[in-house]
């Protein structure tokens, strides 16, 4: 355990070199609260009302789902190992002695870590200085159930795109899946818009998918709603992670056994 | 007897062989075209039933012209690629089969594949690397100490890797691949790219571990002098056969140059 956690701390002392990169993130959170201030305020404007939610409400799921959001990073898992499979370079992750799916979650953890800190910042900045009623649930057991929840969302986008990833070493080029994938997300996750907005139906659906509960139920969650969908949201989302990992597994070792190592 | 003889055999290759499958495009648009309805692939044989084996402590040099089948050769032996056939065995391991306890033993150094975080000190990496292979704190200072001074690079432990020359950042990638004090270690092109002195510094190095550690090391070269220098058995590898396995210096004295040793050799062979 000690060397993945040498990894995190790896990655986090990279990230932690770039000032500019630290400065621009936290303007773009920022951007994101300006932004949804203005366009949830047109929205709002003669009503008290939308879909159940107050303005302040509104405003804090936005706050928290996009904090969330960005603490998705895990694409970069994707990208990073098509690239080093087509490239040749992967092989270094091969000669050492560590588990490459490990490796790259502990990866993911560094990078986590670090903008946990600088966004959370951000988002409490600027919800001091618009004023905002920030909506948080008091419940200790809700906030315990979401912080679950988000780790193990966290951890199956880890695992969705090193599957991808690894999908290099069968189609070479995996643009497109990843392409679907990331517009997918972005309408599946409620960070463009709340699913409550969406037809019923359509939500009923989506909770059978891993994708609802990786920002969109926790900031539900957070701000006090869905709270029945709670337990249940973490077994289902266990139970994603589970086949997800059968899935990685199967597919490793199948295509393992393909890699060719060809490039510079 | 001689040393190198009552040494155990550490790796040992049989009827190697490694094809390679590759889609043939055809030129042009058209055939750009053609390519998505009709794939044509075509098998290339980089490694061919190649029998190869060396001695525990042995410095052994593989050479051959570009494409010849040095790399391939090297990324079986290392796990990284599955031999299409035959028989293989690293410290007993197959080594495809990827398993800790061989991974734990051996280390590679390929030119452009570096372990070393571009953006931190050597020591970061050294450190992640220690956590990696376990190695106890004790032995990690104490290794540590023996390689900054036998490179000669302390100064540059706490600066950062990417502002390193290409000679500083060579050094420090045999550093971290020796940190664990493997049993054998690959180099691929140690000294590619580098100028005449600190090519001579990495070999001098080279020649120190393997004396004094007894690391059994498997080097490719393109430079004639690497070879000569370090090796004391070479094997030359041609269109991925071996067409000589035998000792150096016997080989300079037969062949004389390095393109004689490629044509006249696979003549012999």
């Amino acid at each position: 355990m000690r060397k993945y956690a040498e990894i995190a701390k790896a990655y986090l002392k990279t990230q932690l070199v770039w000032r500019a990169d630290i400065i621009f993130n936290m303007i773009f959170t920022v951007g994101r609260i300006l932004f949804a201030y203005l366009l949830w305020g047109t929205i709002f404007e003669g009503r008290e009302q939308v879909a159940g939610f107050t303005f302040h409400g509104m405003l804090s799921y936005y706050i928290i789902n996009s904090f969330l959001t960005q603490l998705e990073m895990s694409s970069g898992i994707s990208g990073e190992l098509s690239a080093r499979i087509r490239n040749g370079t992967f092989s270094k992750y091969l000669v050492i002695p560590v588990n490459v799916e490990g490796y790259f979650t502990a990866m993911e953890v560094g990078t986590v870590v670090f903008y946990l800190f600088f966004d959370f910042l951000a988002a409490v900045v600027w919800i001091f200085l618009f004023g905002i009623e920030f909506v948080f649930v008091k419940t200790f057991s809700i906030i315990l159930c979401a912080g679950i929840m988000i780790l193990l969302g966290l951890f199956f986008m880890v695992q969705l795109n090193f599957f991808l990833g690894i999908l290099t070493f069968q189609y070479e080029e995996i643009s497109t899946f990843l392409m679907i994938k990331d517009n997918l997300l972005a309408l599946v996750t409620g960070s463009i818009i709340p699913l409550t907005l969406l037809p019923e139906r359509v939500v009923e659906l989506m909770r059978l998918l891993p994708f609802y509960y990786v920002t969109y139920l926790p900031s539900m969650l957070l701000t006090g709603n869905n709270r029945q969908e709670a337990v249940p949201g973490i077994v289902i989302m266990a139970v994603w992670c589970i086949v997800m990992q059968l899935v990685i597994h199967f597919y490793w070792n199948k295509y393992i056994r393909k890699y060719d190592g060809v490039g510079i | 007897m001689n040393n190198q003889i009552m040494n155990e055999m550490i790796i040992e290759t049989k009827n190697l062989t490694k094809v390679y499958r590759r889609f043939v495009k055809k030129e042009g648009l058209r055939g750009s075209i053609e390519g998505l309805f009709k794939r044509e692939y075509e098998q290339k044989e980089a490694v061919s039933g190649i029998d190869f084996n060396v001695r525990e402590g042995e410095f052994i040099g593989l050479i051959g012209p570009n494409g010849a089948g040095k790399t391939t050769l090297i990324k079986m032996l290392t796990g990284i690629i599955a031999p299409t056939s035959g028989e293989i065995s690293v410290m007993g391991y197959y080594p495809n089969n990827m398993k800790r306890g061989f991974k734990m033993q051996y280390a590679v150094v390929m030119g452009q594949k570096s372990q070393l975080f571009m953006e931190l000190t050597v020591n970061d990496t050294l450190r992640l690397f220690k956590e990696i292979y376990e190695i106890p704190q004790e032995e990690y200072i104490r290794t540590r100490a023996f390689f900054t001074e036998l490179f000669d690079v302390k100064e540059l432990m706490e600066v950062q890797v990417r502002t390193l020359s290409l000679g500083e950042r060579m050094k420090m990638e045999i550093i971290v691949a020796l940190l664990h004090n493997p049993r054998v270690l690959f180099l691929d092109e140690p000294t590619i790219g580098l100028d005449a002195i600190a090519a001579n510094q990495i070999r001098r190095f080279l020649k120190e571990v393997n004396q004094k550690k007894k690391t059994t090391i498997v080097l490719t070269s393109h430079y004639m002098e690497d070879i000569r220098t370090l090796c004391g058995r070479t094997v030359v590898i041609n269109h991925g056969k071996k067409i000589y396995d035998g000792g150096t210096e016997e080989m300079f004295a037969r062949y004389h140059d390095v393109e004689r040793i490629y044509k006249e050799a696979e003549q012999d062979a």
